[in-house]
């Protein structure tokens, strides 16, 4: 499914202006700071907003045109056949919250999906009665996603529907969207000013600053190009720099208390990457997959290969660029295995680099803490 | 023979019922226009339907009693359409009645279309829902506390009212005659036992009905706060 944007819209303090195709499989995230105009495009998306200029079609369906060239086209909200989980979620207060979820399922017209299996699969099974104002902030999300996906939409899309959440919502209702995902295959739009919960979901990354796309790509690439982009905009609260990965799990638990990830092969037993052993369902749930990240300033860099030491990971690379800024530095550096290269990056002090005389093409050892390989949602 | 201030009694029922009745039907669109308006006209549009709440009710009378002569346009619409005079007549009073208690029943249903906002009609729309569909099933229940006083104010203004239909109902028995004018019947004629019967009685009535509003609205906060409060 396609979705193509090409629009301007005014938008306080500075235009939106947008000119982009989306390919919408699985969960795309769109990343931007508070103001950079991603919840306005979700809204516009939505046909909340209705003042733009441009088109926007949604797999060769035009939702709107307002080209002075053509015939004026605007499919009205309701009709659009797209859903939208707010972040203050909009449960109906008159009701409670099976007769919610019935609210959204009456008005489906072409109704495929279950309304009881819905509920199961949100675990909604045991709050069916309860009136709104009784439910946690959590729980409301639940339902208010629950709701959206009974009107049976085409495209999902999710406006920060966590930022009210502490983080163990968060985690849980996280999970909850890639099971959803997972089973009914319907493609989401999920906006979130949080690098942590969009690197656990999203396959895609569309990034928004100030009105304008900076930049649209695989979701572990973008948040790399995010690390750069910082380096380069002088912004300090950004985002974390970091590496981004997705890895397939090796061992679940070695019987030291540690699961085994692999960079490369299964096999090569020198690109293993160690963490805090993980529970037994994760494995199930992702496909034998992992997301994980490891903040910049948790690795360090070493000239010789650290034997002695009780940091577990170690892996040889070659440093490929380093940035310098202020008293900080980012190095990237690049492991390199048959073919195939992985960047790390790394946060150093200016002293330290310069009393390892580090350079580009260097070889050097990256070491990281197990407990520095971190997931969001596990 | 009907005892004429029972007589009065069904009269201002029946006005009463009607004109809130048509308030409602026409109040409900205008108070949802103007809570929707931004243009800078609304304020004009808003003193104009809050003109009764400080114009003397003999104005109004007035100049609606002019209007519904026979010599005037509206007057002379009414006549040729029913072939009877529309001043001193039971629709006079209707109609009076209906601008005459217009911001009593327009304020209560504007203000809460106000606080209500866009975001509830906005998840509906996310839902499927088209405007009508949002009207009855999110707007109407989220403010019926707001119907139910709109309702109650026109009603209980309607009838207490005395100057404009003094104006252009004049006192005719079973037509314009309503408790109100009864009432002052009674005094000029020193009939002050049947004078403080009707007195006591609208006293009455009205306390009750102001009492029933208070208490419909007081144990529960109202829906439309609920959201507001909320967000």
């Amino acid at each position: 499914m396609n979705l193509s944007l090409n629009f301007q819209l005014n938008f306080s303090p500075f235009n939106l202006v947008i000119e982009q195709t989306l390919s919408l499989q699985g969960i795309t995230g769109v990343f931007g700071h508070s103001g950079s105009g991603k919840s306005t495009l979700l809204r516009t998306i939505a046909g909340l907003e209705k003042t733009l200029e441009g088109t926007i079609t949604l797999d060769e369906v035009c939702l709107i045109n307002n080209s002075e060239s053509q015939a004026k086209t605007f499919v009205k909200a309701e009709q659009r056949q797209i859903g939208l989980v707010f972040q203050d979620s909009r449960l109906l207060p008159h009701l409670n919250v099976l007769e919610n979820l019935k609210f959204a399922a009456k008005r489906c017209q072409h109704r495929r999906l279950d309304i009881k299996e819905i509920i199961s699969l949100t675990e909604l099974d045991s709050l069916l009665q309860k009136p709104i104002e009784q439910l946690s902030g959590g729980q409301k999300q639940r339902v208010a996603l629950a709701r959206a996906i009974l009107a049976e939409p085409k495209l999902l899309l999710l406006d920060e529907p966590l930022s009210a959440l502490d983080r163990q919502a968060k985690a849980s209702l996280l999970r909850l969207m890639l099971k959803i995902q997972h089973e009914l295959q319907l493609p989401m739009l999920y906006v979130s000013h949080s690098v942590d919960e969009l690197q656990q979901i999203c396959d895609k990354l569309l990034v928004l600053s100030q009105g304008e796309v900076l930049g649209y790509g695989g979701i572990h690439e973008m948040i790399h190009q995010l690390n750069d982009i910082q380096e380069q905009t002088q912004a300090d609260d950004f985002i974390h720099q970091q590496t981004s990965l997705s890895l397939p799990i090796k061992v679940l638990n070695n019987g030291h208390g540690l699961t085994v990830l692999s960079l490369n092969s299964p096999l090569n037993v020198h690109d293993e990457i160690y963490l805090p052993a993980l529970e037994e369902h994760v494995a199930q749930l992702n496909d034998q997959t992992l997301r994980c990240f490891i903040l910049a300033r948790d690795i360090s860099i070493s000239l010789t290969e650290p034997l002695n030491s009780s940091i577990v990971n170690h892996l040889l690379t070659k440093i490929s660029a380093i940035n310098t800024k202020g008293n900080k530095v980012l190095v990237t550096a690049l492991f390199t295995q048959e073919d195939k290269e992985q960047a790390f990056f790394v946060n150093i002090s200016i002293f330290s680099q310069q009393k390892l005389a580090l350079s580009i093409g260097q070889h050097v050892y990256l070491q990281f803490k197990a407990s520095a390989v971190r997931t969001y949602l596990y | 023979m009907i005892n004429p201030d029972l007589l009065a009694l069904v009269t201002t029922l029946k006005m009463a019922a009607l004109t809130t009745v048509i308030l409602l039907l026409i109040g409900t669109p205008l108070a949802w226009f103007l809570a929707k308006m931004q243009s800078r006209f609304k304020v004009i549009i808003e003193a104009i339907v809050a003109l009764p709440l400080v114009l003397p009710p003999t104005v109004l009378g007035f100049y609606l009693l002019i209007a519904f002569s026979p010599q005037y346009l509206p007057g002379q619409l009414w006549q040729q359409t029913t072939g009877q005079q529309l001043a001193f007549s039971f629709s006079a009073i209707v109609i009076g009645s209906v601008l005459y208690s217009m911001p009593f029943v327009v304020q209560p249903l504007q203000k809460a279309f106000e606080q209500l906002g866009e975001p509830l009609l906005e998840a509906g729309a996310m839902l499927g829902a088209g405007p009508i569909d949002r009207f009855f099933n999110i707007v109407l229940p989220m403010t019926k506390a707001s119907f139910i006083t709109a309702a109650s104010l026109g009603f209980a203004h309607t009838v207490g009212e005395f100057g404009v239909i003094l104006m252009i109902g004049g006192n005719i028995p079973g037509e314009t005659r309503v408790l109100s004018i009864a009432l002052f019947d009674h005094v000029e004629a020193f009939d002050y036992a049947k004078a403080h019967l009707l007195a006591i009685s609208l006293l009455v009535g009205s306390m009750v009905l102001l009492a029933s509003i208070y208490l419909l609205n007081r144990p529960k906060i109202t829906a439309a706060k609920r959201v507001k409060h909320e967000s």
